[in-house]
């Protein structure tokens, strides 16, 4: 736990964390690229700067298919659906008149689309917008007659709205996006497949952290400091892998891992404050309690995750944020003040990274092969950098002590880790659909 | 350069802020190179009830700096109040520190680089810490008695990471000019006056306002992208009176008049943050990204909907949004906030970005303004995550002095 926050503020961040990363996979549209004044190109770029999905990718000039049909009421609309390009984004053509937006009632599948918009000479009706509700997701404005300009969002299965300010007749119309198509489905299974190995991966870690933490907390009980300061990296190396999914059940991380000044001194337990304890006070006197606390919190961290499901852009999440605590507490020495063993919980954060990315990278493979090539080279980078730092001492669990380092030695250790959680924040959005 | 009358200063300076807000959208803000080096020319005043530098419209750059007095005579404490006065009046007025070069043989009184810079608005507020009250017992000075209750101790809040080194001082100078070498003058000169008698404990460079002071100002966007202080305290006199200024009849009454100052550095994890999806951004901050409208909402200024919840049932500004929990408090709590970006080069241990948010907050009565606010933000705020809190302080601003008086002189006499 990255202590410099206080338990409440923790427990909602990740949970937010969390349910922000659940409420991407329902909310449609993940990236839009818009720009006010910009032109398409810059539009274009903007979108796959985020995504990858449309990168570089050259709009389709095919028409739209459309059909025309009568809606209740006796309103002529026009129905369109897009046109998928050899590389798979899809294109969907909207003409601006005096009138409003053409078509007005569009049809597509979820993934990357580009907009490509073209005014037929309309002055007065010159700006294109999809919105999800009230928000804007993508824009073009300023098609002046006889232009036509582009952008692109990569789209989720929901409903959509478009609108073209100032269309005399008709200037909303709607855009039904659906689930991909049963091409899919051998997708559908590698991401049930995904999910599940992850979730394997986090049952096991958390059954190991029972069995650790169980022998570390006898050592506590007994009153023997130099037994429990040697177990008590190694208690905490399966935490730290999992560290997310905990910090998803609200309390529990908090209980377990919140560190000095994290929560109010009178509730404040778990790992850190037996920490201060061996390290500090160098007495386990009336540590008792506390360890028993510990035991138990493990065990129902356990049970909770029987019930865990999740998908994969929570999973990808997930590894991110281990890289954001290596970042933010391991490399400054903050997590483990008192003891210096923050190698050893990097060393958890990384292997549970990387256990995440491993579920993930069939479903990567499929979407942008070299980006598994990419990341596999700095995932091992980073493994090789926290390598130069094995030790013996069992006090730090395979590696050296945190006070034994460098600046320069974290400093290359930050940059590394960075080089590896830059693209490795791309993966959520590509996994999304 | 001839004193306007600060009234018409402001008028003017509405007036061609009101005419550049109506373009918007852009990298550009839209304003004609007219208008905006009117914008960016011109003095402020500095003689006045009030100190300059608190209402004035936010400018652009930031010098701030914290003194701490080498000296125990409370003597040559009032000649340096007096000295600062007269070089923070002729600099504000765009003029170099006098008397003018009477010997080659000397040293030249002025620096010398920003001769010939217009003044850019700028304005030097100066401000007294707890610690010119009384530092560890002793009372330097014989001020103890005189020190202003809502001039506490900083308490600590919750993730606090203080570095003692850069907080606090006796006494305080912000600089504030759209002109960065010209804050940065005023700053260096108001030093080396002062050499001798007090010395610089630490300072602050701003680039880039992150708050309006005035509702004509465009809101600008902090570090992480998103337009910052949108709700500020109301640019009117009765919010001012309220919230602001310390009344005639506060206690104590050499304060009536003055406000406080509260300073936090803040580093913002910007890798972190860079990495952190757009829909996180969003969450965390509870608004837009692209517009600033709050989440459900179209434009930055529509009103906060607290209550608007999503198809799947969930709070469309999540709980714990900064957002929502700032609105929540500031129902409540109105402060002026005057905060500048910074970016100080690397963090030697992470070779990350130094950056962040140099807050600076004016009020009446931090005890009842600033501290519950941050208490709750502090343990609330999801934008913590992202976020450190890595210097602090307090300063008490005394009223501004007529010309011919000083900065302090209802405190020092």
């Amino acid at each position: 736990m990255n202590g410099r926050y206080s338990s409440g503020l923790r427990r909602s961040t990740r949970t937010l964390r969390w349910s922000a990363a659940a409420a991407l996979v329902s909310v449609p549209v993940l990236v839009a690229g818009c720009g006010d004044d910009k032109p398409a190109a810059t539009t274009t770029t903007l979108a796959s700067a985020s995504t990858a999905a449309a990168a570089g990718t050259t709009a389709s000039t095919a028409a739209a298919a459309g059909t025309t049909a009568t809606a209740a009421g006796g309103t002529t609309v026009t129905a369109a659906t897009a046109t998928v390009s050899a590389d798979g984004v899809k294109t969907i053509e909207i003409t601006l008149s005096d009138d409003g937006c053409e078509p007005r009632s569009i049809a597509a599948t979820a993934g990357p689309t580009t907009f490509k918009i073209t005014n037929d000479g309309s002055a007065a009706v010159t700006e294109f917008e999809v919105l999800s509700g009230t928000k804007i997701l993508g824009e073009v404005e300023n098609v002046i007659p006889g232009a036509d300009r582009s952008f692109s969002l990569t789209l989720a299965a929901g409903s959509y709205t478009t609108k073209c300010p100032g269309g005399e007749k008709f200037e909303a119309g709607t855009l039904e996006v659906a689930d991909a198509a049963s091409g899919q489905a051998a997708d559908k299974t590698a991401r049930d497949a995904a999910v599940a190995t992850y979730i394997a991966y986090v049952t096991s870690q958390a059954d190991k952290l029972i069995t650790v933490t169980d022998t570390f907390v006898a050592a506590v009980a007994k009153g023997d400091l130099d037994a429990a300061r040697a177990q008590f990296a190694a208690a905490r190396y399966p935490y730290e892998a999992i560290e997310p999914i905990a910090e998803s059940f609200g309390d529990l991380d908090p209980a377990i891992d919140a560190r000095e000044g994290d929560v109010a001194a009178d509730t404040w337990g778990g790992f850190h404050r037996l920490e201060k304890a061996m390290w500090v006070d160098n007495s386990l006197t009336g540590m008792g309690t506390v360890a028993d606390g510990l035991a138990a919190n493990v065990k129902k961290l356990r049970t909770q995750i029987g019930t865990l499901t999740l998908e994969p852009a929570q999973i990808a999440n997930g590894a991110v944020e281990l890289l954001n605590e290596v970042s933010t507490s391991k490399i400054t020495g903050e997590e483990d003040r008192y003891s210096h063993t923050d190698l050893s919980d990097f060393a958890g954060n990384l292997a549970g990274a990387k256990a995440a990315f491993e579920a993930l990278k069939p479903l990567i493979a499929t979407r942008e092969a070299s980006l598994v090539t990419d990341l596999e080279a700095r995932f091992a980078a980073v493994q090789a950098a926290l390598d130069a730092y094995k030790g013996t001492d069992p006090v730090f669990n395979g590696y050296k002590s945190f006070t034994d380092l460098t600046t320069a030695d974290t400093r290359a250790l930050s940059t590394v880790v960075d080089a590896l959680a830059e693209p490795l924040s791309r993966v959520a959005a590509l996994v999304l659909v | 350069m001839a004193l306007l009358s600060r009234r018409r200063l402001l008028v003017a300076g509405a007036t061609t802020a009101a005419s550049a807000a109506v373009v918007s959208g852009g990298y550009t803000l839209g304003h004609s190179e007219r208008a905006r080096a009117a914008e960016t020319s011109g003095a402020e005043a500095f003689w006045g009830r009030h100190q300059a530098g608190i209402t004035t419209a936010q400018q652009d750059r930031l010098h701030f700096a914290a003194f701490d007095l080498t000296t125990t005579d409370v003597d040559a404490v009032r000649t340096l109040l007096r000295k600062w006065t007269a070089a923070a009046a002729t600099m504000t007025a765009g003029q170099m520190v006098g008397p003018a070069q009477t010997s080659d043989l000397a040293p030249p009184t002025d620096t010398g680089e920003a001769d010939g810079l217009d003044p850019a608005h700028l304005t030097i507020t100066f401000g007294f810490g707890a610690s010119l009250f009384g530092n560890n017992g002793t009372d330097r000075f014989g001020l103890a008695s005189r020190r202003p209750a809502p001039l506490i101790d900083m308490p600590a809040f919750a993730g606090d990471e203080i570095d003692p080194a850069v907080s606090d001082g006796d006494l305080c100078v912000q600089a504030c000019s759209n002109d960065p070498l010209v804050a940065y003058h005023a700053v260096r000169n108001l030093a080396r006056i002062a050499r001798g008698t007090a010395q610089l404990r630490w300072s602050q460079q701003g680039f880039g306002r992150t708050s309006s002071t005035t509702p004509d100002q465009v809101t600008p966007r902090n570090l992480m992208g998103f337009k910052d202080g949108t709700n500020n305290l109301a640019d009117t006199q009765a919010a001012h009176d309220a919230h602001l200024w310390v009344g005639r009849d506060d206690d104590p009454a050499w304060m009536a008049d003055g406000s406080y100052l509260v300073v936090r550095r803040i580093r913002i994890h910007i890798e972190v943050w860079d990495r952190s999806s757009l829909a996180d951004q969003e969450a965390t901050v509870g608004r837009l990204k692209a517009s600033g409208a709050p989440i459900g909402s179209r434009n930055e200024h529509d009103s906060i909907d607290l209550a608007a919840k999503g198809a799947d049932g969930e709070l469309l500004i999540p709980a714990r949004a900064h957002a929502r929990v700032a609105n929540q408090i500031g129902n409540d709590i109105h402060i002026l906030r005057r905060g500048y970006s910074f970016t100080d080069g690397i963090d030697e241990q992470t070779g990350q970005l130094d950056a962040g948010l140099f807050f600076l907050a004016y009020q009446r009565d931090p005890r009842t303004q600033f501290v519950p606010l941050q208490a709750q933000l502090a343990t609330h705020d999801a934008l913590n995550e992202y976020i450190q809190h890595v210097s602090s302080a307090m300063f008490a601003i005394p009223p501004g002095a007529a010309e011919g008086s000083y900065i302090g002189a209802t405190l020092f006499g």
